[in-house]
């Protein structure tokens, strides 16, 4: 069975990318344009991944990471933070916030496999 | 004696109201180019103010103009990831073609080797063998083709991360957007101070990305330097959380 991963970013490409570089090697990527949408998409789906963009409208990256890890049902799914963002007070906010990894864009496909499979296989 | 203490007084004032037209007269070609030099000024700022009106109204064509690169940019970079996609798909398929042909070559490359066995003492028929496998290159053949798959998929790879490129310039775009339409905001105030709000109401607004949708700050950084750093920040706030845990364990 493949493993699920949602993806949330407000960049259509890099959506495509992420989606590219996973498909490859077998996931199945559902995608999601800002923090609202994926929470309205997380409990449609058995999801076992997230990677999420920080700067986005209406929810951004914190809020929905906050709100995933306060919710009893989706707390244990590991978050892949994916943002240009990369100051050290940004990156410890989102590793505080419960991010599992924090990868900075133009990020290379070789590692965010890496650290997907770190966490699902 | 009093009368003459009068007469002393209102020479000195005459004297005084002397000097004041005296330095009237001097002053009055002063004022006079003052009221010519804004004479002048004032059908200046009427086209400085115009200018500034019409610059104003342009702002936001160049808004669309940027929001239009960038979508234009986004749908040619979404349309290349689409064809190398397929082209991966493709590359794909003829590896796995290739494999299978290369797995049934082994099979029979297997057979040859007891048909010789079987072949001992028959000089004509291993000479046939012999001859037959003179052509037999499938197995080079294969391994260069396997290389060449792996390259193209290495390169299908490196254009995906440099068609990041995208959303770095979408993210710069978006904030010249914003600077803009600060600066229109200023204009646009400044005009109403100027015409009392009659002209702004002319003034078309262009919807901009909220701050914090994009980063300003964003390059196209491929080295990898931003995740090595990334990566010791979060080994350090790992190391000084550990180090906290342990120094609460001993308070």
């Amino acid at each position: 069975m493949k493993k699920v991963i949602l993806v949330a970013d407000d960049s259509p490409t890099i959506r495509k990318f992420v989606s590219f570089a996973l498909t490859m090697k077998g996931y199945e990527i559902i995608t999601a344009s800002d923090g609202m949408e994926a929470l309205e998409k997380i409990p449609n789906e058995k999801l076992d991944l997230i990677i999420t963009d920080l700067n986005m409208p209406n929810i951004d990256g914190f809020e929905l990471i906050k709100t995933i890890r306060e919710n009893e049902l989706y707390k244990e799914i590991p978050i892949i933070i994916l943002s240009s963002l990369g100051s050290s007070e940004e990156i410890e906010k989102g590793m505080a916030y419960g991010a599992n990894s924090y990868l900075v864009k133009p990020f290379d496909p070789k590692r965010i496999l890496y650290e997907v499979a770190k966490y699902l296989n | 004696m009093k009368r003459v203490e009068n007469m002393t007084q209102l020479f000195d004032k005459l004297n005084d109201l002397k000097s004041v037209f005296s330095y009237g007269q001097k002053i009055i070609p002063i004022i006079q180019s003052l009221i010519d030099f804004m004479k002048e000024t004032v059908p200046l700022l009427e086209t400085i103010n115009k200018s500034i009106a019409e610059s104003t109204s342009k702002i936001p064509r160049a808004q669309d103009q940027i929001n239009n690169i960038t979508n234009a940019t986004e749908m040619a970079t979404t349309e290349i990831l689409d064809i190398v996609d397929i082209i991966s798909d493709d590359i794909q398929k003829v590896e796995n073609t290739v494999k299978a042909i290369d797995e049934k070559e082994k099979n029979r490359a297997g057979i040859r080797i007891k048909l010789r066995t079987y072949l001992q003492g028959n000089t004509e028929a291993l000479a046939l063998l012999d001859e037959y496998e003179k052509g037999d290159f499938i197995s080079e053949t294969i391994n260069d083709l396997l290389e060449s798959f792996q390259k193209i998929k290495n390169d299908a790879y490196n254009i995906t991360l440099s068609l990041q490129v995208q959303d770095v310039t979408a993210q710069q775009l978006a904030a010249v957007n914003h600077l803009i339409d600060s600066v229109q905001g200023k204009l646009a105030s400044l005009i109403n101070d100027l015409t009392d709000g009659e002209s702004q109401k002319d003034i078309e607004k262009v919807i901009t990305p909220a701050i914090g949708t994009f980063d300003p700050n964003a390059n196209y950084e491929t080295s990898g330097q931003r995740q090595i750093e990334t990566d010791s920040i979060i080994q350090e706030s790992k190391s000084k959380q550990s180090q906290d845990d342990i120094d609460k364990l001993f308070a």
